[in-house]
């Protein structure tokens, strides 16, 4: 158990902290977990002044005599009707209206490739795998010129990266911890993702639906180039694919049509 | 109210039908206690193997290592630890707390509280403890099998819970198990709210019932209503394993045409949200009464309080869909859910001014029931506030199923409901066995749950934070979480002691039953109903239908002559 030597000056608290953001829009999530942890935490610190405060003042000990109220009094309705509402106005509402937001100006503003630049990513998961495929120098997915890794992705900083995702099997999750998000990849159907990258480097992709025996093992690697190394990489990748890519290998062709 | 059907049945004379077949709702509440306790065992073992693996991946278990796992040299081999998850959430769930707060409290103090001799329908009440017992034992079949157990997690989803990713029977058997448990519930559910609504005292409106009866008939309402939603869901389920029907199969595998596996989620949620409600009502119900009984003063608010419960429950129907934000439903959805969703902190903040307006100004008598019912305000405090989190769509991108969201549901459902369980258990067990229980050993063991309950689940919300996800057999295969394995070993130090100190429980209950002090028939002094009968009570409970004057929470009125601080429920008003 070679783990239990500690390094003392980290606390738990700086543990607990989510792995690096290296995505444009991931302070956005951070952000808001940040403001709505505050005011649970102020909230919370409300009702044990409450809890521990009453307990203590109004013990047996200290006060014989009970106040007998059923608090029905209008002005014992009225601090209920002002608690209820308060929350309401301060916590949900606004964090609800700064998630809406969010998400009609970020995570649902699909990037469009007719516009502009856009790295179109198709995945595809099975127990227990990843596979990535890049439409290669034509542009069409499902063809033979398709650069097709597994467990492997690479992108580059700088571009916004859309990724249509399905299941061969069972219901998995794409979870990438340092760009904040997750998308189930359901069997039938289709899902999207999009995110952008800044820091180049190598991170985990996780799969964080349940998916069987091994689910703990459906891991990949992401890999964050920059916009040059990630040429150089696409280019390389894409003369080996045309070289090596076996049309009768069932294991390639699962890319489909890409569809908006 | 007066008028329903309520004679009084003869006495049982043989041993089988007073202990076994019995038609007693008393006798059936402590059957579901027996049932109750002994899956949280159960269960409680499972949490412990599973902590075990995820804070020292790799080490064999110390003492049950050895027994269960010898092929592996004592260590939980990964497809068990699936099974381990599964059947610790499935348990807990619907074989602990279900049978505890609902089958135990529900049948125990429905008729007892509100005034009547028995359920409205006994032999249904038989039924559904022998339906609960048989869905009870194919589960535990079920962990005997070949290929184990379901391994699927407690929600089930498919594909993975079809032939594609479980060919074992496993799963078969849990969704028969499932189905059994959904009509037990439905007929104790169909039971209560008839009992509740036929059988009242003369004199007793809705508003003159303890909560705890507001919280149970709540409850029995929304079971009445989503359990059948789940039978139906596993019912296909098992048409899909068993029949060759393809409702939830889609995919390569899906190859005589193509059903959707997120119909089932759907499925499951509408009923799965309520579920949580099923299972925190009776606490906060029971909650809201022993507040007030043990500060001496009347619930604060204590219509509001019902009335906030009640929109809890009408809410809890229209938010499922914030389970299923990473499935992406159509964003109109997402928002309505998410908005939705925003709206229960309403009646939740509600509660929390009642029940501290309850404690404000009372005096305060901190018995062991009392403890307790703080120890549920203190943890639903944070079991509900970290659902915010949650129910934002944008921070749940980030936050599903990872530990975060296991730290809050155990906030919520495992750590209120199990502390307001105890609560009642420590309140209710002197009327229902006639003994008091010992309340130095009742004092630790409050201790000895509340400060390593918090280490766990306050540590989950951490991990997760910290973006360990769900459900994985060795986390610090990644290498970004192995900074994590302290947090994790305190979690698991943590639930091994909160395990160690439910053996105080155990041997108080046990040792009480036999030699507690002989409890008189109100013990706590409070007015309910229950109280003004012996302990434990005749088999008929009254021998008059009582007649109902006041409300359940008369407690501290100054102007009370009879040398009592309450007044039963039975008795005039006196004015303040």
């Amino acid at each position: 158990m070679g783990f239990l030597n500690l390094n003392a000056s980290v606390s738990w608290w700086d543990l607990a902290k989510p792995p690096l953001d290296i995505s444009t829009n991931g302070h956005l999530i951070d952000g808001l977990w940040n403001y709505t942890t505050m005011l649970c935490i102020f909230y919370f610190i409300l009702v044990c002044i409450g809890l521990f405060g009453f307990a203590f003042f109004y013990s047996q000990k200290r006060n014989k005599t009970p106040y007998y109220t059923y608090g029905n009094k209008k002005k014992h309705l009225l601090v209920t009707a002002v608690i209820g509402a308060a929350v309401f106005l301060s916590i949900d509402l606004n964090i609800a209206r700064i998630a809406n937001n969010d998400l009609l100006n970020q995570f649902w503003k699909w990037p469009d490739p007719k516009t502009e630049k856009v790295l179109r990513v198709e995945v595809m998961a099975q127990q227990w795998l990843w596979s990535f495929r890049y439409a290669g120098p034509d542009d069409q997915f499902g063809t033979a010129d398709d650069v097709v890794t597994n467990n492997d992705l690479r992108v580059p900083t700088g571009t916004k990266i859309l990724f249509h995702l399905t299941s061969k099997d069972v219901i998995h999750s794409f979870f990438v911890p340092n760009v904040r998000l997750k998308v189930d990849t359901i069997p039938g159907r289709i899902t999207r993702v999009w995110w952008e990258v800044t820091t180049p480097g190598v991170y985990d992709i996780a799969c964080a639906e349940m998916c069987g025996t091994h689910h703990y093992l459906m891991k990949a690697k992401l890999t964050v180039y920059s916009e040059e190394d990630f040429k150089r990489w696409v280019a390389t990748s894409e003369k080996i694919a045309l070289n090596t890519n076996d049309p009768s290998d069932a294991n390639l062709a699962w890319g489909w049509k890409w569809e908006k | 109210m007066s008028g329903g059907y309520n004679e009084i049945h003869p006495e049982p004379t043989t041993f089988w039908s007073t202990y076994i077949i019995s038609f007693d709702h008393k006798v059936i509440a402590k059957q579901f206690l027996w049932y109750g306790i002994f899956f949280l065992g159960l269960g409680g073992i499972m949490a412990l193997l599973i902590r075990w693996t995820l804070a020292y991946p790799g080490v064999p278990v110390p003492v049950l290592g050895s027994l269960l796992f010898s092929d592996s040299g004592g260590v939980v081999p990964p497809d068990t630890y699936s099974m381990l998850f599964t059947m610790h959430g499935t348990i807990m769930i619907f074989y602990a707390i279900t049978p505890i707060l609902i089958g135990a409290f529900g049948n125990y103090c429905i008729p007892l509280q509100i005034g009547a001799r028995d359920m409205a329908f006994p032999m249904l009440n038989m039924l559904s403890f022998w339906f609960a017992f048989l869905s009870g034992l194919v589960l535990i079949i079920s962990l005997c099998l070949p290929l184990g157990a379901a391994a699927g997690g407690w929600t089930s989803y498919p594909t993975l819970s079809t032939l594609i990713g479980s060919p074992g029977a496993g799963q078969t058997l849990w969704c028969v198990a499932i189905f059994l448990f959904g009509v037990s519930s439905t007929m104790g559910a169909v039971n209560y709210v008839t009992t509740v609504i036929t059988l009242r005292a003369p004199g007793m409106g809705y508003f003159d019932m303890p909560l705890t009866i507001w919280g149970l008939w709540l409850t029995a309402i929304l079971n009445a209503i989503f359990v059948p939603v789940l039978g139906a869901g596993v019912l296909l389920l098992i048409l899909d394993r068993v029949m060759g029907t393809t409702f939830f199969l889609a995919g390569a595998s899906a190859t005589s045409g193509s059903g959707d596996p997120v119909l089932f989620q759907h499925v499951f949620w509408i009923f799965g949200h309520p579920e949580v409600y099923i299972l925190i009502l009776p606490a906060w119900g029971i909650v809201s009464d022993l507040l007030s009984f043990f500060s001496r003063k009347p619930a604060f608010g204590a219509k509001a309080t019902a009335l906030a419960m009640t929109s809890v429950s009408i809410l809890s129907t229209l938010v499922y869909g914030h389970h299923m934000f990473t499935t992406q439903m159509s964003p109109l959805l997402t928002q309505s859910f998410m908005t939705l969703t925003m709206t229960i902190s309403i009646p939740s903040a509600i509660f929390f001014a009642n029940w501290l307006g309850t404690i404000w100004k009372g005096s305060i008598r901190f018995d062991s029931p009392m403890l307790f019912s703080l120890g549920v305000v203190f943890v639903f405090g944070l079991g509900g506030l970290t659902g915010l989190h949650l129910g934002t769509v944008t921070t749940d991108l980030y936050l599903h199923d990872t530990y975060f969201v296991v730290g809050h549901f155990h906030y919520t459902m495992a750590a209120s409901v199990l502390l307001g369980g105890f609560a009642g258990i420590y309140f209710w067990f002197p009327k229902m066995f006639g003994k008091m229980m010992n309340e130095t050993m009742a004092k630790i063991h409050f201790w000895g749950t509340m400060i390593p309950l918090n280490g766990i689940f306050f540590g989950m919300l951490m991990v997760g934070y910290g973006g360990m996800h769900r459900r994985i057999y060795n986390p610090f295969v990644y290498e970004s979480l192995q900074r994590l394995i302290p947090i994790n070993s305190m979690i698991t130090t943590s639930a091994i002691l909160m395990g160690a100190f439910q053996i105080v429980f155990v041997i108080n209950f046990l040792w009480s039953l036999k030699n507690g002090a002989k409890a008189v028939s109100n013990p706590w002094n409070v007015g309910t109903l229950e109280w003004t009968i012996p302990s434990p009570p005749v088999h008929h409970n009254y021998d008059e239908i009582p007649v109902v004057k006041c409300g359940p929470h008369e407690l501290g009125n100054p102007n009370l002559k009879n040398g009592r601080d309450f007044q039963y429920q039975t008795e005039e008003l006196v004015e303040a």
